[in-house]
């Protein structure tokens, strides 16, 4: 029998052996072709990430190496030749330190010594042409930015030279918060409506009207923000709302942020099963008590993503806050300026940092500019930030989902 | 059976039991109502921003006119008038009384009062059946009438003794002095109202009737008294006779127009009386009543044309008011006018320019609107009121007439037309008689909207809107006015929002839409298919799917950025065009094109697209697939024959979707580079650009309340369109599920 068998599947083999040439798959070069185009399609959605990760972060470079000339406002005493390295400038003005670069004229000086009013330099620093210099020529020192001036200091004035993210920074977390404060209860509550409570038919009302809710433009919502909410605000808390402010910009961030909320919410509500609820009602519980106790913790986690997702679409909204929220960074002291009636202030006019980026690249804005380059790392920061929290909201999603037969 | 009592919790029992049921049952009712209130608030939001935006896309403006389009039409009839052939004018009425005596075939008018002086050589003619006396002018019925007033206000009276003697004497005496001025005495009832009206506001407690005439001997004081200049010679003869009667103080009377009389008494609150040749506004009445001043209104007489021909004509007894036009303009002989009269020619004795007698003629008889004028005297209009440069720049767009030139040098002009880049003026036709009322409005008239309030506020406190109105742009009248007309979506950009359109920003919208969805449709589609059909489950393909469902999550001002970088800049001769020889030498477009928008827009909405088809395409129930291998077709032969057309619908009602998303984009297109201001149309993806959102942007964020308003109509136009494609998506994916059901 056993010997019969591979006789037998032998003579399969050998047929298929005769057969081999005209069956075989054959090479099609226009299917491979296609096949190559398709890939590099969906290959180009990483360029757009490696472009944007690349050009945010060759721009933001700049922007931290780029020298910023300050007028020490000293001057040179004397004259001097191309030959001299050493020279005296007047003592009044600000210091020059070893390591800095001063400019005089168009030429480049590297700072070696500095004894008193006595400036030892390298001529004709980064290649600039020596030439020689006449007494009362203004000195300039370089500055940088440094990523430790940006991140401590709090005053963002580019025009002298301070390059404090802070006020960006809070004005986008102000709004940021309001807009949650708002969009969270209103979008969560209208998911378990909708998932828990609502009929068929009311379902298929007001889900519609959410989606238009969330189709309408971002300008729009900044239109209304600036004539409606506005006004609303200062009818409600007086003249200390100012016309620009950013807690009518957060209030519509989260009116337009509730369809998100609802919509990634409800989806998560409705994958629970049935059974779960079945099993509560079994127990008695009220539809209340199954929703909020059973059905809500069981789609905890397609909820916490659609609130990570709500957040950095939140950090990301621009009209709203270009419009409304003000046209200038909200600059700050700390130990001055008090907190809570100004610093975090939501009735206070404050530039977040997209509102910053579309004023700046919105007027005549020059590529060799320091505004230029500043707009890519206030960018680059806003990436990271809502690059972070998608991925850290896919990663809730896929930890904590609970799987359902 | 081994239960323990103490084992047991206790469960409540009875009527804790029922009231613990009661408590639940009251908290998930509370709760329920709380996640419906929440839901609704979100429609709350949607209905209030609808309204917002329709609020101010309508309502009520104060227009204020350099030039009011009255006056341009009365000069224009005057000087047809004066222009007619066998034409005489003079401010001398005596002249014109004199030479019309005996001729039959001579016509005129002036005041009634210089008929009167003439009556036994002069006849009237009756105006629509209607003859001039004092009747029929006071009550209106006879056309070329019109009523005198004074006006003064009951705190002026009780305050300032000289008005109130002034006035008291007035109306004493007007009856009996008003013919020697030339006008109709008021009628008993009429002087009898005014009469009650100075009592009242005097103080007096008579009975209505009684009239206490005041002597004013020996008393002194100060009136102003500013307005008409019709009613002026009849104030300027009572305040003589007042003088002759006793007065010592001083009486001032400045003849400027009724509407700036009413104005000083009004609003600055200068005059103590306002001579007045119409009666006074609600609005005017509601200025006065705001600073104080009730308004005491005294007809005191009535000013009547009369249409005066020779004793010795006896065809002439009544013409109609059409009649009346033809006989002072165009007519050159009777019969011309109506057959029944003679062929003989016609003369016409009229006063002069200068007098008000001719403006008031020719207001009442040709009260034509200024759109329905001839084109040549529009275009004599507009040639008298703008500069030569700005008059040949408009000539060079479009020509007034085909065989003549307006404002250009012939010379000039064919070398104009002669040359690489000829004007559009050289090749459209003439402009139309409209296209010619609209310049004379945009450049001669320039309404220019003072103020602007909502629908909602023109609606429920246009009393409020009136009295505003009138005291802070006197000069302005209100109309209502939609922001969203015909006009507005096929005007180009213009910085006054009265003209501003979004033609350009529609157009751009297109041209930009266009580049995106030929960029992003096919390699979105292309990509998904990938995606779905041909990767293998490995690192490198998981990698690309997580990458594009990161992506849709990046802020689109980041899209913005890298178009700046990427296609502005890296990639500017190709998006300037100037690889293809098709950037223009004056352009300053650089890479900041539709080209570079279109592009970035395109990077934007690829990864919705992608997502959008992977679904569709997953959706394709595999059966389809097999049998499709079964019968021996290749994999692309599959997907192009069999996946791709079952998906489609799905894939188009996803990409209109991303679509919208794209034409409600601004922030990456204000990084990237929109024009602030373009008036010219684009005419290719190297043309600079706006769109919709952009001008919405811009106008919202200028101060002026009325870009407010051409930005809420912008947004209605913005809204449709979007409501239109959504609307067809909609309609897709129900026709598809049709299908497959």
């Amino acid at each position: 029998m056993e010997s019969n068998m591979v006789v037998e599947s032998g003579r399969v083999g050998e047929l298929n052996m005769a057969a081999e040439k005209s069956l075989r798959k054959r090479r099609r070069p226009g299917e491979m072709l296609i096949q190559g185009f398709l890939f590099f399609c969906g290959a180009l959605s990483v360029f757009t990430t490696i472009g944007i990760v690349y050009i945010l972060s060759t721009e933001s470079l700049n922007f931290f190496t780029r020298p910023l000339w300050e007028n020490t406002n000293k001057r040179l005493a004397e004259d001097i030749s191309p030959a001299v390295t050493t020279f005296e400038a007047t003592s009044s003005g600000k210091p020059v330190f070893v390591g800095q670069t001063v400019r005089i004229g168009n030429e480049l000086m590297d700072v070696l010594k500095v004894e008193g009013n006595l400036v030892t330099v390298a001529r004709g620093f980064q290649g600039t042409t020596i030439e020689a210099h006449r007494a009362g020529l203004d000195l300039f020192r370089s500055n940088r930015v440094t990523i430790w001036e940006t991140i401590t200091k709090t005053r963002w004035e580019p025009q002298l030279g301070n390059f404090g993210i802070w006020p960006l920074l809070l004005a986008t977390l102000t709004t940021s918060i309001v807009g949650m404060i708002v969009a969270l209860p209103l979008g969560l509550a209208s998911a378990i409506y909708l998932s828990e409570y609502a009929s068929a038919r009311a379902r298929s009302i007001l889900k519609p009207i959410l989606e238009v809710l969330a189709g309408v433009p971002t300008v729009v919502y900044g239109y209304f923000a600036l004539t409606f909410m506005t006004p609303l605000l200062r009818a409600i808390f007086g003249d200390q709302v100012q016309i620009f402010n950013t807690a009518s910009a957060g209030i519509v961030i989260g009116i337009l942020i509730v369809p998100l909320v609802s919509s990634m919410s409800e989806d998560a509500l409705h994958a629970v099963p049935n059974s779960l609820r079945q099993a509560a009602y079994g127990l008695g519980a009220t539809k209340l008590e199954t929703a909020v106790k059973v059905v809500l913790p069981a789609a905890l986690s397609g909820i916490a993503a659609a609130v990570v997702v709500a957040i950095s679409r939140a950090i990301g909204e621009t009209m709203v806050v270009a419009i409304a929220a003000g046209a200038g960074p909200k600059n700050f002291t700390v130990g001055q300026d008090p907190w809570l009636g100004f610093v975090f202030n939501p009735f206070i006019a404050a530039e977040t940092m997209t509102g910053h980026i579309v004023r700046i690249s919105g007027g005549d804005l020059s590529y060799d500019s320091i505004d230029y380059n500043s707009i890519f790392a206030i960018g680059l920061a806003l990436f990271l930030m809502t690059f972070m929290l998608n991925i850290f909201s896919q990663r809730i999603v896929a930890r904590f989902r609970e799987v359902y037969e | 059976m081994a239960a323990q009592p103490g084992d047991t919790p206790t469960y409540p029992e009875g009527d804790a039991l029922q009231g613990q049921i009661a408590r639940r049952h009251r908290r998930g009712a509370l709760w329920r109502a709380s996640f419906l209130g929440a839901t609704v608030i979100a429609i709350i939001a949607l209905l209030a921003l609808l309204y917002n935006v329709v609020n101010q896309s309508f309502g009520l403006v104060a227009v204020q006119n350099d030039v009011e389009p009255e006056s341009l039409v009365r000069t224009f009839f005057n000087d047809e008038m004066l222009n007619s052939p066998n034409t005489l004018a003079s401010e001398d009425d005596n002249e014109l009384a004199a030479a019309l005596v005996d001729d039959p075939y001579a016509i005129g008018f002036f005041g009634y009062a210089y008929y009167q002086e003439n009556a036994d050589t002069l006849k009237t003619v009756r105006v629509n059946g209607i003859a001039p006396e004092a009747e029929t002018a006071e009550n209106g019925r006879y056309l070329l009438a019109r009523p005198l007033f004074i006006y003064t206000a009951q705190n002026i009276v009780r305050q300032n003794p000289a008005v109130s003697l002034f006035t008291n004497y007035y109306l004493t005496y007007v009856n009996e002095e008003i013919e020697t001025v030339g006008y109709f005495p008021t009628s008993e009832s009429g002087l009898a109202t005014a009469r009650q009206a100075w009592n009242q506001a005097d103080g007096l407690e008579l009975s209505p009737g009684q009239w206490a005439a005041i002597s004013p001997a020996g008393a002194g004081g100060q009136v102003n008294i500013v307005g008409s200049s019709t009613v002026y010679p009849l104030t300027q003869h009572m305040a003589d006779m007042f003088t002759a009667a006793g007065f010592i103080g001083q009486i001032n009377i400045q003849s400027v127009g009724t509407t700036a009389g009413l104005r000083a008494l009004c609003n600055d609150g200068t005059a103590d009386i306002a001579n007045a040749s119409r009666a006074i506004k609600p609005a005017e009445f509601e200025a006065c009543r705001s600073i104080g001043r009730l308004p005491v209104e005294m007809r005191v007489g009535t000013d009547a044309l009369a249409v005066v021909v020779s004793r010795a004509n006896t065809f002439l007894d009544n013409v109609t008011d059409d009649e009346l036009r033809e006989i002072f303009t165009t007519a050159e002989t009777w019969a011309e006018v109506n057959p029944a009269w003679p062929a003989e020619p016609i003369k016409r004795y009229i006063p002069g320019a200068d007098s008000g007698t001719l403006d008031f003629f020719s207001e009442v008889i040709f009260n034509e609107a200024l759109e329905d004028l001839p084109k040549d005297t529009l275009v004599e209009i507009l040639a008298d009121s703008i500069s030569v440069g700005l008059g040949r720049r408009l000539e060079r767009e479009q020509r007034f007439y085909d065989d003549l030139l307006i404002f250009e040098d012939p010379a000039l002009w064919e070398e104009v037309c002669a040359s690489d880049e000829p004007a559009t003026g050289c090749t459209l036709g003439e402009r139309s008689s409209y296209n010619v009322y609209e310049l004379v409005l945009e450049r001669v008239v320039n309404p220019d909207v003072k103020l602007s309030w909502s629908l909602y506020d023109s609606i429920f406190r246009r009393a409020d809107i009136e009295l505003q109105a009138q005291r802070e742009y006197p000069n302005a009248h209100l109309e209502f006015r939609a922001w969203l007309t015909p006009d507005f979506l096929v005007s180009p950009q213009s910085s006054t929002p009265e003209f501003a359109g979004v033609r350009t920003a529609i157009l751009g919208t297109l041209w930009v839409v266009l580049i995106t969805i030929g960029f992003s449709f096919p390699i979105g589609v292309s990509a998904a298919i990938y995606l779905e059909e041909y990767a293998q489950d490995n690192w490198i393909n998981r990698l690309f799917q997580t990458n594009i469902n990161n992506l849709a999550g990046v802020p689109s001002i980041i899209y913005g950025m890298l178009g700046l970088a990427i296609f502005v800049r890296a990639l500017e001769v190709l998006t300037s065009g100037a690889l293809f020889g098709q950037v223009e030498a004056n352009t300053t477009a650089n890479g900041r094109t539709i080209l570079s928008a279109g592009l970035t827009l395109g990077l934007l909405i690829l990864p919705i697209i992608i997502i959008n088809a992977q679904e569709a395409i997953r959706a394709v129930p595999s059966s389809l697939r097999q049998a499709s291998f079964g019968l021996g077709a290749t994999k692309w032969q599959t997907v192009w024959y069999h996946v791709l057309p079952n998906a489609l619908p799905g894939i188009l009602t996803g990409t209109i979707l991303a679509l919208s998303r794209a034409i409600g984009e601004t922030a990456p297109l204000v990084v990237v580079g929109a024009s602030t201001f373009i008036t010219i149309d684009p005419d290719g993806p190297f043309s600079k650009f706006t769109v919709l959102p952009i001008q919405i942007y811009q106008w919202t964020s200028r101060p002026q309340a009325e870009f407010r308003n051409i930005a809420a109509a912008a947004i209605l136009v913005l809204l449709a369109l979007l409501l239109t494609l959504n609307a067809t998506a909609v309609l897709l994916r129900n026709r598809y599920t049709k299908q497959l059901t």
